[in-house]
């Protein structure tokens, strides 16, 4: 088994989550039973910034070409860390990233591989090169070019996952002028990284704790203006975000705008959690408009409350858009459904796995990957 | 409220007339929250549209909010579903002119095309009746002279008649129509105001309903023009209505009642011609134009049009003067006399709509 | 203590990472030879490189090294350049647990690491040579249980990957419920066509009309007992078990009308509907049971995407009924919403969010009363038929005839479902080797149950070659040990028996444990139960634990200088201490770190061991145990709890502080928690003060 992993660090999008709904544990946990057993398993390997780029020959015989981006720190990298603590450039500052992330950095402190990298858009190379001063193990490589790789496979399991719908394009919501107005996946990142930090949760415009928090559903999804499907994970997403403000800050107050409060299964043990909360509150009534307000909470949800059949105009200190799940594209030729998601049936020896064929939650991904590894096995 | 019967046929007639998929609403209110003129408490169109969607007739027609709506189409672009509340809306208001038409004949006659050959004989025949009980009922000789054709007294008099034997028939409609509405939507606790006429006065005067977003400015401006030149003509025609009785008439064309009468019809040009070309042009916001819409444009354009005609005819002393004149009445009477029937009748029931929101402190 | 005619131990000291900086290497080195006789060692600045790797394997190959502690970094790390062909290696953490957490040059500091070296070297002085479990047959043949739409996939797929398949069906057709319905419209799914595929694989023998008397045995050696017209044993490798769901029982719900003729079940509705016209009304009822505390509280996920596909039929075969639809939420998640909106596009089809108030039969129609309704607040709905959509539950997992002295079934979870570690790790059961597919184990349609099948047969499948190579599965998937029993000493206490997480252990009549190390998963809880303390690792014993205990220094004066043994589990709490020192959280130098397979694999012997050597106090760190449990050993935690009110009854007795031994549970996130945890502990014991068998 051959992984390519795009990003410089496995685990993709739920590496850099906060919980898991429903039962709003870390995601680090079953990671690292994963991990653990890629670390002991000579039968696999795997290439950190790694992207295809093509693929040739056919099911039982496949040979792809990868190319690997240098992480510019290679394996010899011990994580010590001496190389962030000389760095002289920061990462520039991203919702969830910790403030002052140096150039040489680390995910976080169960990233695998427990490397550090160099993030090739802030360092200056040789022009700087401190870190080559500090490094003891030879591991800073500030030089490296991309490496083109060759494999011999005999199949190809494609489980490039989902990236968000472009939350800019909901104008009406303001996600571009309002510095308050996140994306879910922002916030889950923000909330990771005070749970990693230990710090409080801050509003990203003024850097005050925030009061009041919407979260408003089908940001998107379910919308013939956007997404015409839906989404499926939002729903459990936000309950979770306001079931973790609830347990770990007394101050804040949650509102959830929902159309169709969606939780299969068991997941309706979240609603259930919810309801008993008296700083959540759950509404139905899809938000129309954010306007921008006077004052600290400047931001104005247009809403019908449907089940009063109320309209309010009501300002919250920050808003969270449960936005829209869209394929993430990254192997091309691949056949797609008219939404853009991989079809499950591609060319022979193609399978492709989890989220890059439908919105589907964590619990999904991995019994539908399991169930392509048997795929990939059958001849 | 007691058992719900779905009337399936007015929820097929809504949607055909608006040409909405309607049954495709998911019933988020994203139509309500939208809405720069909902007022808080029970918000339109929301719960218009859900009860659309299981033909609640009795809830829809003498609903007062339905009146309110003026149609800026902001439910209707941003539609998750693409349901366009807006156009289901004015289809109500149009069910809404049939349900309280008396006699219930003059609301079908123009409301479907299958009818306007029959709506359009009516004038004919009893124009020609009136011209052939007076003896008129020929084309003079000599210099074009209107009233050798159909003397002012007598058509004054016909026709005033006539228009205000229709209006009559209206304000029963008019009268069940507030009984309705206030039957559907009862007054709070505040109980009715007085009727704040000034306020809605103002309110249609300067047109604040209309105010919102971008794509209104030209709706606004468009709805002016027509408003204040069909105002200017009534105005002028009143006039001349006088000035038969008391001048010499007609007047010469350097008359100031003259100019402004032609000041309107360019008005009424301009405005038409906006509206034209948006319904046209923009349907994502305009949605479908139903045949009520293009049949009342198409009036008050041929109207306007053969208006000035007659008047170029009588300048210039064209051969065509009398048809056209004759056109021109039977003009004049699908706008005025058939007003209440048709989408003209907004007139009345958005200005009584608007009469009783007020009053009941409805915003 | 040692036998170095026998065995070759060696430490291989690392400076780099600021190990050098924080404490005395030389020193470190003395004091290991003092400890350890003639043991061989060596210290480079950078281990792991290939330099430092170079020298440590021509140095293990000179001294003949057949045991080796790196006191390096952490075993998370580095892991593949560690591991030696031949040489047990065990990792002493001076860097994420040391170095990065403590005073550099600090006397308590080189302490804490001369310490913590001796206690793996002692421990790697006990350790035994592993010899893996290896039955002399592993079948790999496939056990699939219930022929549904999962049971056939998890056939159709396992077969197509080369693995014999039995298929086993109660009743005299496959299709399960799936089978029965009238149509599919919203997936794909041809079932007829994936039935008769089945039945003429070649890889696939199915038995119908079939049921399980006993399935006895472990992975790679199941036996099963079934029963058709005659009997017959199969021997397979693993089990799929796909044996569905039925409705909930719907005379429950008589607020709902069931009792009514016109109130049916969309069961009952999806055969009557196959046979006779639909009346002209007919109301749905969603979540008729489910999503309600009294009934089943979860969402039962099919329902929805059911009743709308009914609602379908009704206009096809009614063209003039009207269908009326109440629900609480629709939930037609991902490309569903598309069938959801093609069903709105008949606008015969009303729908009404609401709450059903009321159910009445008139004689001749029904009348429902529902409130909470957006057409107005309370409404009346005239219906001919009312169908409830009654909730999924799962079947009982009993068929399956375990003979395991912990059931027949597989355990159930909360909702009666039988899965466990749900999120990351689905089709697990509590019973290794044995998965669970499809609606047996979660709410799901028929696609999902279609993927589950193929899912769970691959879990079925990796079980079996596991099993061939001696490993263990999940969690701990690798691990070649497994516990030996040292029967002469038992006393048929059948703690352990009753203890396992996963029924390894069978029992005869008189309760003497039967040992089924295939189904075992490796986590040590038997260890920690057994009084008599003869079940052991070859790696991990109770010797091997004792012997780190007592590899440590006691100083003799308390003053300022406690001494706190630490149980860390291994699976979070161990990365947590890892993610401490990224972070460069400092901690008190006066803990001893032992990592442990699970915290309910600490015998109660190692606390009195640690006690009586001089220990001021304990402290065991775990995973979070309740219904949201994240211990991968599923109830370790919580005997760590039940077994801890057992210890401070004894510390009573010893005349000891009940605070003295403390358990807390974190997740693999709290890294500044266990700062705190450890810091406050250590505060705590000084204001308690000093074991008073210290000087004993």
């Amino acid at each position: 088994m051959v992984l390519i992993e795009r990003l410089n660090y496995l685990g993709g999008n739920v590496s850099r989550f906060n919980n898991y709904f429903p039962k709003l544990c870390p995601p680090a946990c079953g990671l690292e039973i994963n991990y653990s057993r890629i670390r002991s398993n000579p039968r696999i390997s795997y290439h950190t910034g790694a992207s295809v780029e093509s693929i040739c020959g056919s099911d039982g015989d496949f040979r792809v070409k990868i190319s690997v981006e240098p992480r510019l720190i290679n394996n010899n990298c011990t994580s010590c860390g001496l190389c962030a603590e000389v760095c002289p450039e920061e990462r520039p500052q991203k919702l969830g990233r910790k403030a002052g992330e140096k150039a040489a950095y680390i995910n976080n402190g169960l990233a695998f591989p427990m490397k550090y990298c160099i993030d090739p858009l802030v360092c200056k190379r040789e022009a700087c090169g401190k870190c080559l001063e500090v490094c003891d193990y030879d591991a800073i490589q500030l030089n490296a070019s991309p490496a083109e790789v060759e494999l011999q496979v005999g199949k190809i399991i494609v489980a490039t996952g989902w990236i968000l719908y472009d939350a800019a394009r909901i104008e009406n919501y303001r996600y571009q002028e309002e510095p308050d107005v996140v994306t879910n996946l922002e916030f889950e990142r923000m909330l990771a990284a005070c749970t990693r930090e230990k710090t409080k949760l801050t509003r990203p415009s003024d850097g005050k704790t925030p009061r009041r928090i919407a979260f408003v559903q089908c940001a998107g999804s379910r919308d013939v203006n956007h997404l015409p499907y839906c989404s499926a994970v939002c729903c459990s997403t936000s309950l979770k975000h306001a079931l973790t403000l609830e347990s770990e800050y007394p101050d804040i107050h949650a509102e959830i705008f929902y159309i169709d409060m969606r939780l299969s299964g068991r997941n309706e043990k979240l609603l259930k959690q919810a309801e008993g909360k008296e700083r959540i509150a759950l509404t139905k009534g899809k938000v129309g408009r954010i306007v921008q307000g006077e004052g600290e909470a400047n931001l104005v949800l247009e809403v019908e409350d449907i089940s009063k059949g109320f309209r309010r105009e009501d300002a919250f200190d920050m808003v969270v858009l449960a936005m829209g799940l869209t394929p993430n594209h990254v192997a091309a030729g691949l056949k797609v459904n008219k939404y853009g998601f991989y079809l499950p049936e591609q060319r022979a020896g193609i399978i492709p796995a989890a989220s890059c064929k439908r919105p589907m939650d964590v619990s999904s991904a991995v019994k539908d990957a399991t169930a392509c590894a048997l795929k990939a096995m059958q001849r | 409220m007691g058992i719900i019967k779905p009337d399936i046929k007015f929820k097929r007639e809504l949607g055909r007339l608006s040409g909405s998929q309607l049954n495709q609403c998911m019933q988020c209110g994203n139509c309500s929250a939208v809405c720069s003129l909902a007022p808080a408490e029970r918000p339109f169109p929301g719960k218009e549209m859900v009860w659309s969607g299981w033909g609640l007739k009795e809830k829809l027609i003498g609903n007062v909010d339905i009146w309110l709506c003026h149609q800026c189409g902001d439910c209707s672009s941003y539609c998750p579903r693409d349901v366009k509340p807006a156009d289901v809306i004015s289809a109500i208001r149009h069910q809404t002119y049939l349900h309280y038409a008396r006699p219930r004949f003059l609301g079908k006659l123009v409301s479907s095309p299958a009818w306007l050959p029959v709506a359009i004989a009516i004038p004919v025949v009893v124009i020609m009746a009136i011209l052939s009980l007076a003896g008129t009922f020929k084309i003079p000789e000599g210099p074009v002279d209107y009233s050798a054709f159909f003397p002012h007294g007598l058509l004054n008099s016909t026709f005033s008649a006539i228009t205000l034997f229709f209006y009559l028939l209206a304000s029963f409609g008019i009268v069940r129509f507030w009984k309705d509405m206030k039957r559907l939507t009862p007054p709070g606790e505040a109980g009715m105001k007085k009727f704040p006429i000034a306020r809605v006065l103002g309110e249609i005067l300067s047109h604040s309903n209309f105010s919102g977003c971008g794509s209104q400015q030209l709706r606004k401006i468009a709805h002016m023009s027509l408003f204040f030149g069909f105002g200017l003509l009534i105005l002028v025609t009143l006039y001349a209505i006088w000035a038969t009785i008391t001048h010499n008439y007609p007047l010469p064309f350097t008359n100031p009642f003259k100019i402004a009468g032609n000041v309107a019809s360019l008005m009424i040009y301009s405005g038409l011609g906006i509206m034209v070309f948006q319904r046209l042009m923009n349907r994502s916001v305009f949605g479908k134009s139903s045949y009520s819409d293009w049949l009342l444009l198409a009036a008050i354009g041929l109207l306007t049009l053969s208006g000035t005609l007659v008047e170029l005819a009588r300048f210039g002393n064209w051969s065509v003067a009398y048809h056209l004149y004759f056109f021109h009445l039977v003009a004049v009477w699908f706008v005025i006399m058939y007003l209440p029937f048709t989408k003209m009748g907004h007139i009345f029931y958005r200005t009584t709509a608007l009469l009783y929101a007020r009053s009941i402190g409805r915003k | 203590m040692m036998s170095a005619e026998k065995k070759h131990m060696a430490l291989a000291i690392c400076t780099g990472c600021d190990i050098g900086n924080c404490i005395d290497a030389d020193k470190l080195t003395d004091a290991v030879r003092e400890a350890f006789d003639g043991i061989s060692c060596i210290s480079h600045k950078s281990l792991c490189s290939e330099a430092g790797l170079e020298e440590l394997r021509k140095f293990t190959r000179e001294k003949g090294v057949d045991r080796l502690g790196v006191a390096a970094c952490s075993p998370r790390v580095k892991t593949a350049e560690f591991s030696m062909d031949g040489i047990y290696v065990d990792r002493i953490n001076l860097r994420e647990q040391l170095a990065w957490v403590m005073e550099p040059g600090e006397e308590d500091t080189q302490m804490c690491a001369e310490d913590q070296t001796r206690m793996v070297l002692a421990k790697l002085d006990t350790i035994k040579e592993n010899t893996p479990y290896l039955p002399e047959q592993v079948y790999s043949d496939v056990l699939v249980v219930g022929g549904g739409i999962a049971g056939v996939s998890a056939a159709l797929e396992g077969a197509a990957a080369g693995y014999r398949v039995h298929l086993v069906e109660k009743s005299d057709r496959l299709g399960g419920y799936a089978g029965r319905i009238y149509k599919t419209p919203y997936n794909e799914i041809d079932l007829s066509a994936r039935t008769s595929e089945v039945m003429s694989h070649p890889g696939v023998e199915v038995h119908l009309e079939t049921s399980i008397e006993s399935i006895s045995g472990e992975p790679g050696n199941f036996f099963v007992a079934i029963r058709n017209s005659d009997s017959a044993t199969l021997k397979v490798g693993s089990v799929v078990t796909a044996t569905g769901w039925k409705p909930y029982d719907p005379d429950k719900l008589s607020a709902l009308g069931y009792a009514s003729p016109r109130v049916k079940t969309l069961e009952e509705f999806e055969q009557s509907v196959q046979v006779e016209q639909p009346p002209d009304r007919v109301l749905f009822v969603l979540c008729a049971g489910s999503r309600d505390e009294n009934h089943l509280s979860y969402c039962s996920s099919y329902c929805c995407g059911a009743a709308l596909k009914q609602a379908l039929y009704i206009r096809e075969k009614n063209p003039g009924a009207e269908v009326y639809i109440v629900y609480r939420d629709i939930r037609t998640a991902g490309f569903q919403e598309e069938f959801y909106k093609l069903v709105q596009a008949d606008d015969a089809i009303f729908m009404t969010k609401g709450v059903i108030k009321s159910v009445s039969d008139l004689g001749n129609e029904v009348e429902v009363v529902v409130g909470e309704s957006l057409l107005d607040e309370q409404i009346t709905l005239v219906a001919d038929l009312v169908v409830l959509a009654t909730g999924m539950v799962p079947n009982t997992t009993s068929d399956l005839k375990l003979q395991y002295r912990l059931g027949e079934g597989l355990p159930e979870l909360e909702y009666e479902f039988s899965d466990s570690h749900f999120i990351c790790f689905p089709y697990e059961t509590r019973r290794t080797g044995v998965y669970a597919a499809g609606t047996v184990r979660a709410p799901m349609d028929m696609e999902m149950s279609q993927e589950d099948g193929a899912g769970a047969m691959m879990k079925a499948i990796q079980c079996i070659e596991c099993v061939k190579r001696g490993e263990a599965v999940h969690p701990r998937a690798g691990d070649m040990s497994y516990p030996e029993l040292y029967m002469e000493r038992c006393t048929d206490c059948k703690r352990c028996t009753e203890e396992c997480p996963f029924g390894s252990y069978d029992e005869t009549d008189k309760g003497t444990p039967l040992p089924n190390p295939a189904r075992c998963r490796r986590c040590g809880i038997c260890v920690g139960s057994c009084p008599e303390r003869i079940i052991s690792f070859s790696d991990f014993s109770i010797n091997s634990v004792s012997a780190m205990i007592k590899a440590v220094h006691v100083p003799d004066e308390f003053k300022e200088k406690p001494r706190v043994l630490v149980f860390v589990c291994e699976n979070d709490a161990y990365p947590a201490l890892d993610a401490a020192g990224v972070h460069r959280l400092r901690y008190s130098p006066f803990v001893r770190i032992i990592p442990v397979r699970c915290l309910g694999s600490v015998n109660k012997v190692w606390i009195s061991d640690a006690l009586s050597h001089g220990y001021d106090g304990i402290l065991q760190i775990g995973c979070k145990p309740g219904d949201d449990y994240q211990c991968h050993f599923i109830h370790g935690s919580e005997l760590t709890e039940q077994r801890g009110e057992n210890l401070q009854e004894t510390l009573e007795t010893m005349m000891l502080e009940p605070e003295r031994i403390q358990t807390r549970f974190v997740e693999i996130t709290d890294h500044h928690e266990i700062q705190e945890i450890i810091n406050d502990y250590v505060e705590e014991l000084e204001l308690i003060g000093p074991n008073p068998f210290k000087d004993m």
